[in-house]
């Protein structure tokens, strides 16, 4: 902060004012004042009226001196004067600009004669146990296209980067071989083509269209099941490009075999090649992912952080990302990091949208799921099979939802908070160790989805 | 504190001082209240929107001193609604006020009295005077009406009063038309100038007694005194147009006319008037007589002779009918005279006999 401009000055002193007067106060009283001038040490507040000047000497005084001895030793005292009605007009909104770091435009760009999207490619690509093999089978389908492995048919659940890395082999492809021609298109587009073909009456062109590709790229395969001329349409565009040796990939959440309703000619075709598939990655590898695509936004996030969002973010990469896109957000707006607290706080709301608590709630979902009456919770029982689910209540009133020690004290059969503590403490070091207990728990949460 | 007061006496003096209370809810809740304080100068209501102030003080016994702050609308309703005479009596505990009369009683939730500010009544006045209250309501009430009701042009908001040679004079204009009252006073007042919001100066001249009322002025609050409470008002500081270069000196035509045709045909040919609300006032000399005219094309035309005595060049102008029918109510004479001072030059409207009051009103563009 620049000590000696007004403006900095005055908008500095409204943050501090503003935690220590209630709003109303803080609305009433300080909306249409600003500091005029600072001279030989007096900070000049301009205030609308002698109605402000008096309440201001009277009951802000003080307040505003220790706001300003703080900033400095320099201010020796604040004078108030009322400022003329043309000074006190509104003055232009100032609004600084922050560089932030915007989000390149080709992010979104997608070239039209291959479909390809060009933020995909083997560079930003994370390579763990769980795609070790998929990738090296798509490496080795881009060093000898078309004889390798012909077709590559990769599967995985969604959300494991399927997606990225048939794009990837797309661009990779492109970049090896600027001549040849790439196509890359989801099945569900093959089918649009198809019936606008057919109803346009150029169902030749659409066969010429799609034959003249090297290297043809098909994503999520599985729709094309119960579409048995679309499969009948690609199973001759398969034939011909894999007798000139095209290379064709092909993408399915699950495995060729499990398919439903889809020609048994295709089906052999699909696996006649190599079919590999993406598992479930591995927590070292999402720390890594979670590292890469932060590193690729600019930041870097602690090594405590990224553990977290890697372990508490149980769904797919994809809802990775999602966490990850409000953790970049945050630190565009705020200029930092977060910590481990805030990114805790943001995932809370990430996952758990508009999630209110109501602990007798909690108490009745947990006591049914341990089979005990709901009151003997709130009683003064030490019974091991009471002891044990109040643990948890107290643990996941907590961790989950937040709620105060004493809260929680008070609302158990009013306990004291140093007990809550130790029931906290105790079930978060059992976690660690109980695996059993664990799972308990992340069923209980389940619960209370 | 307990309090003892006349339910009339208590009604008036809620109605005139919640005047003074903060309407808006969007600031200091109890802005919005009445405070009460019963202490060793009696026992008085104070409200205060920042803008405007009012200590008032009204009689009553004090069984026990103290201070409240009371929702305005809230007490103006109940006491609005009392009927009869007799006493009631007001008791705070806690934070409730029991008001309690022979027929019944009821309990109303007090507001935070600490935040209640003080009012600022000026130092070190630079001049005082004194002038029957019924004189200030005449002026300001006669010229308020013409300030702007937008805040942007703080002075053209204002009324402006002034005094000089025995004179004492308000002044309103919003840049198309400008109202001046003047009134004379017994006595010398010291010459001044104040620049008061005409949103001000309406809630206070209203709540001023009839009788002589002391005047206090510094740079920035104004205050008006008389025994029985003071009130005061955040004064503008910023120069005032010199009006009375626009006032025109020498006219090309002057008509005199009666008030009454003059208004029935407004009121006629207003209908008229288009989306700017446009009518045409034509003098003319060899007919004796004043045209007006409108044409809406959406309604149609119409076009309307006054008999008029009439000096002077004939002369067509327009003006905004509102504008035109604005100083009506403000004279008393039976004849009026409008003097105009040529085209795109404004035109002077006055009560034959009357030279308290001048209205001046800009025409429109032809």
């Amino acid at each position: 902060m620049n000590r000696s401009d007004p403006h900095e000055l005055w908008e500095y002193m409204l943050t501090q004012v503003e935690l220590s007067i209630s709003s109303a106060n803080f609305n009433t009283w300080f909306k249409e004042s600003t500091i005029v001038k600072i001279e030989d040490g007096i900070v000049y507040i301009g205030v609308p009226s002698q109605f402000f000047r008096d309440w201001y000497q009277k009951k802000f005084h003080t307040l505003l001196l220790k706001i300003v001895r703080d900033v400095s030793y320099e201010f020796r005292n604040i004078e108030y004067m009322i400022v003329k009605d043309i000074a006190r007009k509104p003055k232009e909104q100032r609004t600084r600009r922050e560089p932030t770091p915007e989000l390149p435009l080709n992010e979104f760009y997608i070239n039209k004669s291959d479909n390809l999207n060009p933020r995909y490619t083997f560079d930003t690509f994370v390579v763990g146990s769980f795609n070790e093999l998929a990738h090296t089978a798509a490496m080795a389908a881009i060093a000898r296209p078309g004889i390798t492995y012909n077709p590559l048919f990769i599967y995985g659940d969604t959300g494991r980067g399927k997606t990225h890395l048939i794009q990837s082999i797309g661009n990779q492809y492109k970049k090896q071989y600027p001549n040849r021609k790439v196509f890359y298109l989801t099945s569900e587009k093959f089918g649009t083509d198809y019936t606008d073909s057919l109803q346009q009456g150029t169902a030749n062109r659409f066969k010429e269209k799609y034959r003249q590709y090297d290297l043809l790229i098909m994503d999520d395969v599985q729709f094309l099941s119960r579409k048995e001329k679309m499969q009948e349409e690609l199973f001759h565009l398969f034939n011909t490009l894999y007798d000139n040796n095209k290379q064709i990939v092909f993408s399915s959440d699950r495995a060729p075999i499990a398919i439903p309703d889809i020609a048994d000619r295709l089906r052999g075709r699909f696996v006649s090649g190599m079919t590999v598939d993406i598992g479930e990655p591995d927590s070292e590898s999402r720390i890594a992912i979670v590292r890469k695509k932060a590193a690729m936004s600019g930041i870097t996030l602690s090594d405590e952080v990224a553990e977290y969002i890697a372990t508490s973010v149980t769904g797919s990469i994809r809802e990775l990302e999602g966490v990850l896109n409000s953790v970049v957000c945050h630190t565009q707006v705020k200029g930092t990091p977060p910590d481990i607290a805030e990114v805790r706080q943001s995932l809370r709301s990430f996952s758990r949208p508009s999630k209110t608590v109501s602990v007798k709630h909690v108490v009745s979902k947990i006591a049914e799921f341990y089979g005990i009456e709901e009151e003997s919770i709130y009683e003064k029982t030490r019974r091991r099979e009471v002891v044990r689910p109040r643990q948890v209540i107290m643990y996941i009133l907590r961790e989950d939802f937040s709620v105060s020690y004493p809260t929680i004290g008070s609302k158990l059969g009013g306990r004291d908070h140093t007990t809550v503590i130790h029931s906290c403490e105790k079930v978060k070091r059992e976690v660690a160790e109980d695996t059993e207990l664990a799972k308990e728990i992340q069923d209980i949460r389940t619960l209370l989805v | 504190m307990i309090i003892n007061i006349e339910k009339k006496e208590f009604s008036e003096a809620v109605s005139r001082v919640s005047r003074f209370a903060e309407r808006k809810s969007a600031t200091l809740p109890v802005l919005a209240g009445i405070a009460i304080v019963a202490g060793d100068d009696g026992i008085k209501l104070r409200a205060t929107n920042l803008e405007t102030g009012i200590d008032f003080k009204m009689g009553g016994t004090i069984e026990q001193p103290g201070v409240v702050a009371l929702p305005a609308i809230t007490l103006r309703e109940i006491t609005s609604s009392f009927s009869g005479t007799g006493t009631i009596k007001l008791e705070h505990t806690g934070d409730t006020v029991l008001i309690s009369s022979s027929a019944g009683r009821s309990t109303l939730k007090t507001l935070a009295y600490e935040d209640f500010p003080t009012l600022p009544f000026p130092e070190a006045p630079t001049a005082k005077f004194t002038l029957p209250g019924v004189s200030i309501r005449t002026l300001v009430l006669t010229v308020a009406g013409c300030a702007s009701p937008s805040t942007v042009r703080p002075e053209l908001a204002s009324v402006l009063l002034s005094a000089e040679g025995g004179i004492v004079k308000a002044v309103a204009t919003d840049s198309f038309r400008l109202a001046e009252k003047k009134i004379s006073v017994t006595g010398s007042v010291a010459p001044f100038s104040i620049l008061i919001p005409a949103k001000n100066a309406i809630d206070i001249v209203q709540t001023l007694p009839d009788t002589d009322v002391d005047v206090l002025i510094d740079e920035h609050q104004c205050a008006f005194s008389w025994p029985g409470g003071i009130v005061t008002t955040r004064l503008v500081t910023v120069p005032y147009p010199d009006y009375t270069q626009i006032i025109p000196k020498q006219f090309v035509s002057e008509a005199t006319l009666l008030r009454k045709d003059f208004e029935a045909v407004l009121r006629r040919t207003a209908i008229f008037s288009d989306s700017f609300q446009k009518i045409r006032v034509g003098f003319s000399t060899t007919e004796k007589k004043i045209a007006f005219s409108a044409r809406n094309s959406d309604v149609g035309e119409s076009s309307e002779n006054v008999p008029a005595s009439i000096s002077g060049e004939a002369i067509e102008l327009s003006f905004n009918h509102r504008y035109l029918a604005a100083p009506l109510s403000l004279i008393s004479s039976e004849n009026l005279s409008l003097s105009a001072a040529g085209i795109g030059r404004p035109l002077i409207i006055k009560g034959i006999g009357d030279n308290t009051f001048l209205y001046l009103v800009m025409p429109m563009n032809q």
